[in-house]
């Protein structure tokens, strides 16, 4: 049953399908999706494997519009094999980027220099543990090609991350998330890059208890990450939501865009190392203490407290050096 | 009766005075700019001369632990080491900045980390911005000129080889028999996870190598560039590549290097055909698309 695109701006973000997510992002009518279902391009190795496969191999990409702005989505779908990366689903994340700069470059060569109010934008919608087994290897080399692609986006393709999904962007995914210029979230976002059970697995469960949700929430749950500076906009978990943050950011200049960023210059590597070696110095073992340091009260009712709450108290690290 | 292999892995130091010209790797140097020591103890961030040319030497030793950060063992790359190699990067560009594309000074990675610290104050603090940050420094020293090689000398496991070495220019490593790992994660755990027998596993991987684990298997994925016979062979290979990178820059050949150029060998070498399929077919589908774009 086709949803339409009016009552997709009311649905819950995390409960959206990744096609939804992708269809509603940008302007109604105007999402194309690349390699579609239609196309059956199926993962040949679960196939060999005796696995369950989905035509989409669980990731949605296209290309839509907001304004006169291209918007390139890559939106992955949590439900199929945790949303995680292979062969195909990899390569179809990594070449939407590309095209998104062949796109960038074709602007470039009409106008003379590309308009802001027509620059080419990136979104994805991360629902996703990172690498998948099935095909490890495949997996993941598509993760470093996402990321040499964003080396190439900066101060040219406004890139938007979005954790708001039920998985998350975890694993290689984590880093990938973190890479891009914004990052927005809703209460349910997760950004990390080893999992709880892994490190219980790898660790012991004094360094981490994976069946405590409490923990997981406040270690890397969307309002710890925003406490951190991490989320930049933690918002309602409606697409419309999203939609509107969206359009907010495609209408600023790419240098203003640019400030956003958490990592990737020189400067940016110390303001983070200074955490670092706070962390090391102050011996923090949980995210109560730094939000203690940081002179939040009632830390314990943070993780319950309204969203609405939540944004008036939460005291957020400051951002530069 | 031939001689032992000799073993690389965990011992970094040995792979120092192997590789390059005797007595001159210096650590926490890099031209001008002196690092912080107590930072990061598990890595070693330096330069060296090889051949009588100066390097930028990147890796991780073994048996060197953090004192602050309790889960930064057994060469695992944690926040301070991701860290400590961007400024180490960083003052390499730096150093040769304005230089003639022959003059940048080549990075030699020399790969064996496990993976990243799994602990929770690195989930807490972000070790995804160490590792991201990490490598975007490395894309731009590459962009900068700077010949950035990958030379796997041990492990070069998952999330760590991600982030230190798959992004480099070229990648070479030694072969299966010294001891070198390539993998995301042995085949015995990839079956508990997937809950596919290891008998079919190990069967499938003979045609099939995109779960396998070995440099012989991703090789033919385009993960390396090239696989050495022996320990000697660094030197020889590792200058080889530094010429023919430089060579690539110069002439703008791009596409012949760095991780997009894997994926087109990867398809060359039969072992990622489908990665090519769909990005051939994305890309009609997009051109179609592009003069509506362009409105």
């Amino acid at each position: 049953m086709r949803v339409e695109w009016k009552e997709l701006q009311e649905k819950s973000f995390y409960q959206a399908t990744a096609r939804e997510r992708a269809i509603g992002l940008v302007d109604e009518g105007t999402f194309r999706e690349f390699l579609g279902p239609r196309d059956k391009m199926v993962s040949p190795h679960l196939i060999v494997l005796g696995e369950a496969v989905e035509f989409d191999d669980g990731i949605t990409v296209g290309v839509g519009k907001i304004g006169a702005h291209p918007v390139f989505v890559v939106s992955q779908e949590g439900k199929f094999v945790g949303g995680a990366l292979g062969e195909v689903n990899g390569a179809k994340m990594a070449y939407t980027f590309k095209l998104a700069m062949d796109c960038y470059e074709a602007l470039k060569e009409k106008y003379g220099s590309v308009p802001e109010d027509r620059k080419p934008i990136v979104i994805v919608s991360y629902d996703s543990g990172g690498v998948r087994l099935h095909e490890s290897n495949a997996g993941l080399v598509a993760h470093s090609e996402c990321m040499e692609m964003f080396w190439k986006m900066q101060n040219k393709v406004p890139n938007i991350s979005i954790t708001a999904s039920s998985i998350g962007a975890y694993g290689a995914q984590g880093f990938v998330c973190m890479s891009g210029d914004v990052v927005l979230a809703n209460d349910y976002g997760r950004i990390g890059l080893t999992g709880p059970e892994v490190i219980q697995q790898e660790v012991g469960k004094d360094e981490f208890d994976a069946s405590d949700r409490a923990l997981i929430w406040r270690t890397m749950g969307a309002r710890a990450k925003y406490i951190m500076g991490d989320v930049d906009f933690l918002l309602p978990d409606t697409i419309g939501a999203f939609r509107e943050q969206v359009m907010q950011i495609a209408h600023m200049p790419m240098a203003e865009i640019a400030k956003y960023r958490h990592l990737g210059t020189p400067d940016l590597v110390e303001e983070n190392l200074s955490v670092v070696k706070l962390a090391g110095e102050k011996g923090f073992n949980d995210s109560k203490d730094y939000w203690k340091y940081m002179g939040m009260k009632d830390v314990e009712d943070i993780p319950e407290m309204p969203q609405e709450k939540f944004l008036k108290i939460a005291k957020r690290r400051q951002r530069g050096i | 009766m031939a001689a032992k292999p000799k073993i690389l892995l965990g011992k970094a130091d040995e792979a120092i005075d192997l590789i390059f010209d005797e007595g001159t790797f210096v650590e926490n140097k890099i031209a001008n700019t002196y690092l912080e020591a107590e930072l990061a103890p598990p890595v070693f961030a330096g330069e060296a001369l090889l051949d009588g040319k100066l390097c930028t030497v990147l890796g991780n030793f073994s048996k060197r632990p953090n004192p602050r950060f309790r889960v930064v063992f057994n060469g695992v790359m944690g926040m301070e080491e991701c860290y400590k190699f961007s400024q180490a990067i960083y003052a390499t560009i730096e150093a040769d900045e304005g230089k003639p594309l022959e003059e940048k000074r080549p990075v030699i990675l020399l790969i064996d980390t496990p993976g990243n610290s799994p602990g929770k104050v690195e989930e807490i603090v972000g070790m995804t911005k160490a590792t991201a940050s990490y490598q975007f420094a490395l894309e731009d020293a590459r962009h900068a000129g700077h010949p950035v090689i990958g030379m796997i000398i041990g492990r070069a496991i998952s999330g760590a080889f991600l982030c230190h070495g798959l992004l480099s220019d070229r990648i070479i490593s030694l072969p299966k028999d010294y001891g070198t790992i390539v993998h995301v994660m042995p085949t015995t755990s990839i079956a508990v996870i997937t809950k596919i027998p290891l008998e079919r596993l190990n069967e499938l991987v003979k045609t099939n190598p995109v779960f396998a684990s070995g440099a012989e298997f991703v090789f033919k994925l385009g993960t390396l560039n090239e696989i050495i016979d022996t320990p000697e062979d660094i030197k020889p290979t590792l200058l080889r590549n530094i010429d023919e990178i430089r060579e690539l820059k110069k002439a703008g050949k791009w596409d012949q290097l760095g991780i997009w150029h894997r994926g087109a060998l990867g398809a060359e070498r039969g072992g990622r055909e489908v990665r090519q399929t769909a990005i051939n077919k994305m890309d009609k589908e997009f051109k179609e698309l592009l003069p509506s774009l362009l409105e």
